[in-house]
């Protein structure tokens, strides 16, 4: 039996919700609009008695990916920085043709 | 329980955040792992103050930036390290490829229940490799700019074509001249056409001889049937002469679990340790040709599985507490990739994938394949990873064809749903082979994968072993640094 959950689109972003409706596809799929400021999700469960332990699984899944999200955001210069250094001594990119 | 996040909340006042991941590995613990899987666990409240930049214990904290999660201001020397310790975890990408697999006959005197191949009746002589093919395979081993070149020789039975292993041993020494690569040659051969000229030769070329032993009569004779049924008695004299000829080190052996071993991982332990194989690899079975069948031995779940590898992993660091140091394959390289700075760069736990990387299958025909289960696939009818044939094809043409570059490209995990945000991406990889054999696609459904199922349930259960069990932390950390 498939159910309704709506998330607050000024607190929630819509990349968290559907990393969070995809890491859910071993027990449901979700099916997700946006409507008055709202993100309205249809989930259709897998197995008609797990809808509890779905609900809790997504609503824990979008926070979790609002978390990561945060994290990506803090990190981002740094992780491209040592990103940058490890491949500048690998001898993996060719130098360019002197002019 | 869950935490709700004030997105504006305010960043840390005298440090900040590494890149990191992290997941709940229950309701209590949340792991967090950095660029190159050092970990540390925290609380979920921690996790949060730790993101917050509110976290006030200094212990914590300390430890934080010591597994480079958090650093200071303005501190150079962590992204420093982090660097080196990431191009040190990927420094065999340049070296591609290591293992090279000649198959030089399909043909076979058993009829093991789970065979990934369509075996040939021993009398098949069409189905064995030829001087040109092995030749022009030749070719393409020394194209390669590793600096270690392995050739494995597989089947069907690999001994039944003995005189192309004898030719491809001599050849490639011959070219093994300028700047020379360290060769090694291994035979995997069930043994039971083990004679003493063999040996003799092995023992001559240093070559190694790897078997499959599914470990008590009654379990091996029945998953590996040959005329006479005495597939088990031959292996295990295989192994004793070989042990006594070449080394105990130049011989080894793969068990491969059917729902016959399930319950019984402490008799197969003990079967390896009565001939001194100390060394045991606890292999689910791998979902390609006969395996596949009702009575291939493959009907049982990922659960099922883990439950006898855990059962398996106990049963070892018991042994290892009581003095035999015993050791299993898959935890050691986990745990190298876990708990030291090395990646041993295990083909199925690799990003990108080690499919033509860090191997290269030569069938008997002539076909090259990126790995041994595309070569199974193949002989299942499905050829999407045939990268070319020795009769037209180039060492360039093979390695730059989009059978291999597509799905290589698209089994880079920190690009992969799910993956890229995964706590276990550094220990992990990806699997286009099983993943197209059991989706339809090379990256894969990753919360319906078997593959993510059972390397995220060895995860768990390693980390909550070194976690809760000093005598299991004991042995892992030996095994991280062999």
């Amino acid at each position: 039996m498939s159910f309704q959950l709506k998330f607050d689109a000024k607190t929630v972003t819509l990349d968290a919700l559907q990393r969070a409706a995809y890491a859910l596809s071993d027990v449901a799929t979700v099916e997700i609009r946006e409507g008055d400021g709202e993100y309205i999700c249809d989930v259709f469960p897998r197995d008609d008695g797990s809808h509890d332990d779905v609900e809790h699984r997504l609503r824990i899944g979008v926070i979790d990916y609002m978390l990561r999200q945060r994290i990506a955001e803090q990190t981002e210069p740094i992780r491209n920085l040592i990103f940058a250094l490890a491949f500048s001594q690998t001898g993996l990119i060719a130098e360019e043709p002197a002019e | 329980m869950t935490i709700a996040f004030d997105r504006q909340s305010a960043v840390p006042a005298h440090w900040e955040l590494l890149p990191f991941r992290f997941h709940a590995l229950d309701p209590t613990t949340t792991l967090l792992t950095n660029l190159v899987g050092e970990q540390v666990c925290v609380n979920p409240y921690q996790l949060t103050e730790i993101v917050d930049g509110t976290c006030t214990d200094e212990a914590l904290l300390a430890e934080l930036r010591a597994k480079h999660i958090i650093r200071g201001f303005g501190e150079r020397t962590s992204a420093e390290l982090l660097a080196m310790k990431l191009r040190t975890r990927m420094r065999r990408l340049p070296d591609s490829t290591g293992l090279h697999i000649f198959v030089v006959t399909l043909r076979c005197e058993h009829t093991c229940k789970y065979c990934q191949v369509s075996r040939q009746p021993t009398s098949g002589a069409r189905y064995d490799m030829t001087v040109q093919h092995a030749e022009r395979a030749l070719d393409i081993v020394f194209r390669s700019p590793s600096p270690r070149l392995k050739i494995e020789f597989q089947g069907g039975e690999p001994l039944l074509n003995f005189a192309i292993i004898q030719h491809i041993v001599t050849a490639a020494r011959a070219r093994n001249v300028g700047p020379t690569r360290d060769l090694s040659f291994v035979i995997a051969s069930n043994l039971a056409l083990l004679s003493d000229e063999i040996l003799d030769y092995c023992k001559r070329e240093g070559i190694y001889l790897s078997t499959s032993l599914d470990g008590p009569p009654d379990l091996h004779t029945r998953n590996r049937p040959r005329p006479g049924n005495d597939s088990w008695q031959r292996t295990v004299d295989g192994i004793g002469s070989a042990q006594r000829a070449l080394g105990v080190d130049h011989v080894s052996a793969l068990m491969t679990t059917t729902e016959g071993s399930l319950g019984r991982v402490r008799e197969i332990i003990d079967q390896y340790r009565s001939l001194g194989v100390l060394n045991i690899f606890l292999r689910p079975i791998s979902p390609y040709g006969f395996a596949l069948r009702r009575r291939g031995g493959g009907n049982y779940g990922v659960e099922a599985w883990l439950k006898f590898y855990e059962e398996g992993l106990d049963y070892i660091f018991e042994l290892n507490a009581a003095g035999t140091l015993m050791v299993e394959t898959y935890a050691v390289i986990i745990a190298k990739k876990m708990f030291s700075n090395e990646d041993p760069g295990y083909v199925d736990l690799t990003s990108p994938a080690g499919i033509g990387l860090s191997a290269l299958v030569y069938n008997y025909d002539g076909a090259v394949y990126a790995s041994d289960e595309g070569r199974m696939l193949a002989e299942m009818g499905d050829h999407t990873f045939r990268l070319g044939h020795l009769d037209t094809d180039t060492y360039e043409d093979i390695m730059l064809s989009d059978a291999l570059l597509s799905p290589l490209e698209q089994s880079i995990t920190t690009s992969a749903p799910m993956c890229s945000t995964c706590a276990f991406e550094p220990y992990c990889g990806s699997d286009p082979v099983f993943h197209h054999a059991t989706m339809g696609d090379a990256v894969g459904v990753k919360p319906l994968s078997a593959f993510c199922q059972r390397n995220m349930g060895v995860f768990t259960l390693l980390l909550r072993k070194y976690r809760d069990d000093p005598g299991a932390r004991a042995v892992l950390r030996k095994w991280a640094h062999r």
